[in-house]
């Protein structure tokens, strides 16, 4: 008998990421389910309901008919609709780690040599990575909107959406921690997913050009308010940087909040997980 | 390598108010099959995790092949392969996905790897299934499953919490043939808790755990030999003999008209025999079972109790909830 009586070296902990890494990817291209979602989404709302749209989408600012912003609304929609298919595969691993926990697979992980941070980040980039690719599904979408893609406008998109990936992956692990029960993904979609994305100002502009004074007169305070608190729309309004050139914000502001995301909500699953 | 493999020092653990171990101690040396029985609630997987480091002891020492659980907790890991009571493999990977899985996440190098798949496959006899997705294998071949995959990174010590729980008969005996086979061909040291009785029988040492506490800790000889009891069924020939024995001994047992007489030794046997042999119809030696030496020990009998709240979930899982959007 030759028991190993070393412990795990960084190499060894690499392989256990690349083992949970690997796995994550298995599962969700076995899951028909997400898949078939990650395919229906965006033609739902790209095809549909910015196709429908699109006419419609100007309007009258101080007596002035015009489009509100120099896009048209399918342009407009587009690159929100990347970052909403990456937030319902951000919850599928967020409810994978759900599920993990309630019925064994963590404890696998959770009593073997393999460290805590170690099991986290491969968790977060497997999940990152199936974000990335249900967000290229979209990008995929592109000729039918009348969006442009040049090489340089796709890796500056897809660097933002990593980021964007391995943030919301990060913040599904950290709302998985304090799920106590998991009855449906309805509550998810309903009570997390649609807030976060119709708040941030990805259906609707809010056009930063006005004053303060402005957009309360054109919206109600609350909403104004809550669109300016969360932390999607600073990632909405990057991508939509990136593809269509259009910001209403500070460009620098998008990839500092989604730097400001991975970093916070990573620290905050592996703190959680290593009380485990 | 340590001569003990489970070193364990009055440890305690509360749950709220709930005393789940209260100064329990014991040691398992290296090679010996090892069985922890009680009933549901007895403290037995409290005991588990503890060792398998997913829950600190409140005080208490443990150790894992010489390695301490809180302290030296990833070596004490490696050194340790676990079944737990409620399944942990992934049904969405193939058999061999899940080893290799295994495999990785305890540092065995790819080519030990390689190596050891297509033995522990051919240990529990799985070698056709390496393909398949588990989810379609049954209960009895995840189970087996889970002992090859506890074995992928050569443990020192492997640890069975509640290994047949919900198997039927066959299937049950089938990974007790298993577990002998482990220890006895491979020389694994093996820890094995069940509620269980007739299982333990071929185990080297048996420990009875209940409400937290040790009651007892032997051989199942030496356990039957001090608490259980025998007992000497005859069948009197006619109500002139029955009266006799009876009168001879006035505590003896009466069941559908046979006799007990509790307790004799081999020359009181004899006496018996020699006194009342050509008496009786027939007679039989009832030896003292671990039931009885359970019942004498904690003053009831082992049984199964109602499963836990997460029956909702694990339907809602059944239908294929998990995916639903």
């Amino acid at each position: 008998m030759t028991h190993k009586t070393t412990p795990p070296s960084v190499l060894n902990q690499l392989d256990a990421v690349y083992a949970i890494w690997l796995r994550e990817i298995k599962r969700a291209i076995r899951d028909r389910g997400q898949l078939i979602g990650g395919v229906s989404r965006p033609l739902l709302w790209v095809l549909i309901m910015g196709i429908g749209l699109n006419p419609y989408f100007r309007g009258e600012v101080y007596g002035e008919v015009r489009f509100i912003v120099p896009y048209t609304y399918i342009q407009f929609l587009f690159p929100a609709v990347i970052a909403l298919n990456m937030m319902y595969t951000a919850v599928q691993s967020a409810i994978s780690v759900i599920w993990d926990r309630e019925f064994g697979f963590l404890r696998e992980v959770l009593v073997s040599p393999a460290s805590r941070a170690a099991v986290l980040l491969g968790k977060v980039l497997g999940g990152t990575t199936v974000a990335l690719f249900h967000g290229i599904l979209v990008l995929l979408l592109a000729r039918f909107t009348d969006v442009a893609l040049s090489w340089p406008a796709v890796f500056k998109a897809l660097g933002l959406m990593l980021l964007l990936g391995f943030g919301l992956t990060s913040l599904g692990i950290v709302i998985a921690n304090r799920v106590k029960s998991f009855e449906g993904f309805g509550v998810f979609s309903n009570l997390i997913i649609l807030p976060l994305y119709f708040l941030s100002s990805s259906i609707f502009p809010l056009d930063p050009a006005l004053t303060r004074v402005q957009a309360v007169v054109t919206y109600p305070e609350w909403l104004v308010l809550l669109v300016s608190w969360n932390p999607m729309t600073y990632a909405v309004d990057a991508l939509r940087g990136a593809l269509i050139n259009f910001y209403q914000f500070d460009p620098s502001l998008g990839l500092i909040v989604l730097g400001g995301m991975c970093g916070v909500f990573f620290l905050w699953a592996l703190w959680d997980f290593s009380r485990q | 390598m340590a001569e003990l493999a489970v070193e364990v020092k009055n440890i305690s653990k509360q749950f709220g108010r709930t005393l789940a171990l209260d100064q329990v101690s014991l040691e398992v040396p290296a090679g010996e099959l090892f069985a922890l029985l009680g009933p549901n609630g007895a403290g037995k997987t409290t005991l588990v995790h503890i060792l398998c480091t997913i829950h600190l002891p409140d005080a208490g020492q443990a150790k894992i092949a010489g390695f301490d659980v809180v302290n030296q907790a990833v070596m004490a890991r490696q050194s340790l392969g676990v079944v737990f009571q409620e399944p942990s493999l992934d049904s969405r990977l193939t058999v061999f996905e899940n080893l290799d899985f295994h495999g990785r996440i305890y540092a065995v190098p790819t080519a030990l790897r390689k190596q050891r798949i297509p033995e522990v496959l051919e240990l529990v006899e799985l070698t056709k299934w390496r393909d398949a997705l588990v989810r379609n294998l049954s209960g009895g071949m995840k189970r087996r499953l889970e002992i090859a995959r506890a074995l992928m990174h050569d443990p020192a010590l492997l640890i069975l919490d509640e290994p047949t729980v919900g198997l039927d008969a066959q299937t049950r005996s089938r990974i007790w043939e298993y577990i002998y086979a482990l220890q006895k061909e491979r020389g694994m040291t093996v820890l094995v808790t069940t509620h269980y009785i007739d299982e333990v029988e071929g185990c080297d040492r048996v420990c009875i755990i209940d409400k937290g506490k040790i009651q007892a800790l032997d051989t199942p000889e030496a356990l039957r030999a001090t608490y259980g009891q025998e007992v000497l069924w005859v069948e009197p020939k006619d109500a002139l003999a029955r009266a006799a024995i009876l009168g001879k001994y006035p505590q003896a047992l009466e069941h559908q008209g046979k006799l007990g007489v509790r307790n004799l030794s081999e020359g009181q046997v004899a006496a018996f025999f020699a006194e009342f042999g050509t008496r009786i119809r027939s007679s039989n030696l009832q030896t003292a079972s671990l039931e009885d030496v359970f019942l004498a020990l904690t003053g009831r009998a082992i049984r199964d109790q109602a499963a836990g709240g997460k029956d909702a979930m694990l339907e809602f899982g059944k239908r294929g909830g998990e995916h639903t959007q």
